[in-house]
């Protein structure tokens, strides 16, 4: 569903990535996890583009997207994402924040959308708060109303940058609940986080990435439970204390 | 359970002109009118004196006919700068952050040329350049006129280059990248995120500076216009001097005042309205 190969990306003298390779299958939850500064983000932004790699292919469902003749626009169409900091569009409501999208992307009719935007509203739990602004909602009700923006493009994945992060720790629990009901779902997902109950109960599969490279992959239970690297060991044994 | 979610989902629209706007507006002008009634007492003059409006005193210097084609002449140079500086200024603010740079740097000039020199020293110079730039065949004997409410119009769009900057600078890098994200062209994200985020910010000082270059349309009599200002100037001048009726000075420069703040405060409403379309809930100002 989604490849990564060889990648690399550069900002100045800054060597953020360096050679990802990475496969992800239709319906699997990754998880990202590594310290900070180790390129997570970045790899995140490679495979939608909002960040442009300097070497190395991105496929989406076997097409190769970082090519100058596809639009990045029709790549971000196919992959969603959901920020650390929410970015709700500050001057929509939640419903309009949702609508946004199939309305001037995809040019939906306002109806059409606007349904389908309570369906979605509805399903992270928020249909009555559809008509409020973002500063009239908690964290963690603004990070689903991101989620159910993201989804409202029918998007074929969804990538996950730290969606839990920037939230007071009461609301993170509505949050990952939300993320798991979508996996068990069958949306394919890549999750930067360092949600250790969610990687180990919702991924297929964690990765560990550590200055621009991926250290080691593999079942949640193995990479926590018998971390073969020496810095995954001492990374893992930081968030789990 | 249905009426809950009826009532939660029904569209809210705020009212642009509420019965408090009308009553602020009215509270306005019936200030400005007392604040005139007042000094016409202390100071010893009538407003309608006809000795000014009727020109019997004045002979060749009819008020009245000068006073409305002044006035006309005001509205088509502030219709004139008005847009021109919107369009400088937006155009020019964007410039300063757009992701292509070789133009930042000149804006940057342009904006400390204009904010740097005096208007009137600005519509002196462009009347005087107008001529001699422009092929004889486009020169009218309006040129002089045109070529200052130009130059005024550059000069007020360099204060609104920097205000749309700073309303475009307001907009958090993260409410791009989300509408990125959504598969929006660079257009679309203009459109529809940034801009109206950035106008909602830019609308308040906007105003203030509307306010100013309406009043600095009068300006323009230093190169010869007869707009509202010109025209009384050279009714005062009649006045003081052939006539020697000083009080009559206070009953013109009364209305042509009366004027420019009718002109002022519908402009300032107007932005009022225009911000209220904008108005974001959770995002107020502080009440202090």
């Amino acid at each position: 569903m989604i490849q990564v190969e060889g990648v690399h990306k550069s900002f100045g003298a800054l060597h953020v990535l360096r050679g990802i390779n990475l496969d992800v299958s239709r319906g699997e939850v990754l998880v990202v996890i590594g310290p900070s500064g180790s390129g997570k983000s970045t790899l995140l932004r490679c495979i939608n583009l909002l960040v442009e790699p300097d070497a190395g292919k991105v496929y989406i469902e076997g097409v190769q997207v970082n090519r100058p003749e596809i639009r990045p626009e029709w790549v971000r169409q196919q992959v969603g994402m959901v920020f650390q900091s929410f970015n709700l569009f500050t001057h929509m409501t939640a419903l309009e924040n949702v609508m946004l999208g199939p309305l001037k992307v995809k040019g939906i009719a306002r109806e059409t959308a606007e349904q389908k935007a309570k369906a979605l509203l509805a399903r992270v739990g928020l249909a009555a708060k559809a008509n409020a602004y973002p500063a009239e909602l908690s964290g963690g009700q603004q990070q689903r109303v991101a989620i159910a923006r993201a989804l409202a493009m029918d998007p074929k994945a969804i990538l996950f940058d730290e969606p839990t992060s920037a939230l007071d720790p009461e609301y993170i629990r509505e949050v990952l609940d939300v993320m798991t009901a979508l996996a068990r779902e069958g949306m394919t997902m890549i999750v930067v986080t360092h949600e250790m109950g969610f990687a180990s109960g919702v991924a297929n599969r964690v990765v560990f990435m550590d200055a621009g490279v991926i250290l080691e992959e593999g079942h949640p239970e193995e990479v926590f439970s018998h971390p073969k690297h020496e810095r995954t060991r001492a990374f893992v044994g930081k968030i789990l204390r | 359970m249905a009426t809950v979610e009826a009532e939660a989902t029904r569209t809210e629209t705020v009212p642009l002109i509420t019965s408090k706007t009308v009553i602020r507006a009215v509270e306005a002008l019936v200030g400005a009118i007392v604040f005139v009634v007042l000094i016409q007492y202390v100071l010893r003059f009538s407003l309608f004196d006809p000795d000014l409006w009727s020109g019997a005193t004045l002979r060749q210097a009819n008020y009245w006919p000068r006073f409305v084609d002044g006035t006309k002449t005001s509205l088509f140079y502030i219709s004139l700068t008005l847009p021109i500086s919107v369009a400088i200024g937006f155009f020019l603010g964007w410039a300063r952050v757009a992701r292509f740079k070789a133009f930042s740097w000149p804006v940057a000039v342009y904006v400390d040329f204009f904010r740097g020199v005096p208007p009137l020293v600005i519509i002196i110079f462009a009347s005087l350049l107008g001529p001699k730039l422009l092929p004889p065949r486009f020169i009218t004997p309006d040129t002089p006129l045109l070529m200052g409410a130009l130059a005024l119009a550059m000069h007020s769009g360099a204060y609104q280059a920097e205000i749309f900057r700073a309303g475009f600078q307001s907009v958090s890098r993260g409410q791009l990248e989300a509408a990125q994200a959504l598969g929006m062209r660079p257009g679309q994200a203009m459109q529809s995120v940034v801009l109206p985020q950035a106008l909602r910010l830019s609308l308040p000082p906007l105003g203030n500076e509307f306010a100013v270059l309406i009043k600095d349309t009068s300006l323009l009599y230093v190169i010869g216009a007869f707009d509202l200002f010109g025209w009384s100037l050279l009714t005062g001048q009649t006045i003081a001097i052939d006539v020697g009726r000083l009080e009559l000075l206070f009953t013109m420069w009364t209305s042509v005042a009366l004027v420019y703040f009718v002109l002022t405060f519908a402009v300032t409403r107007v932005m009022l309205l225009v911000e209220r379309r904008f108005h974001a809930r959770g995002l107020e100002a502080l009440s202090i």
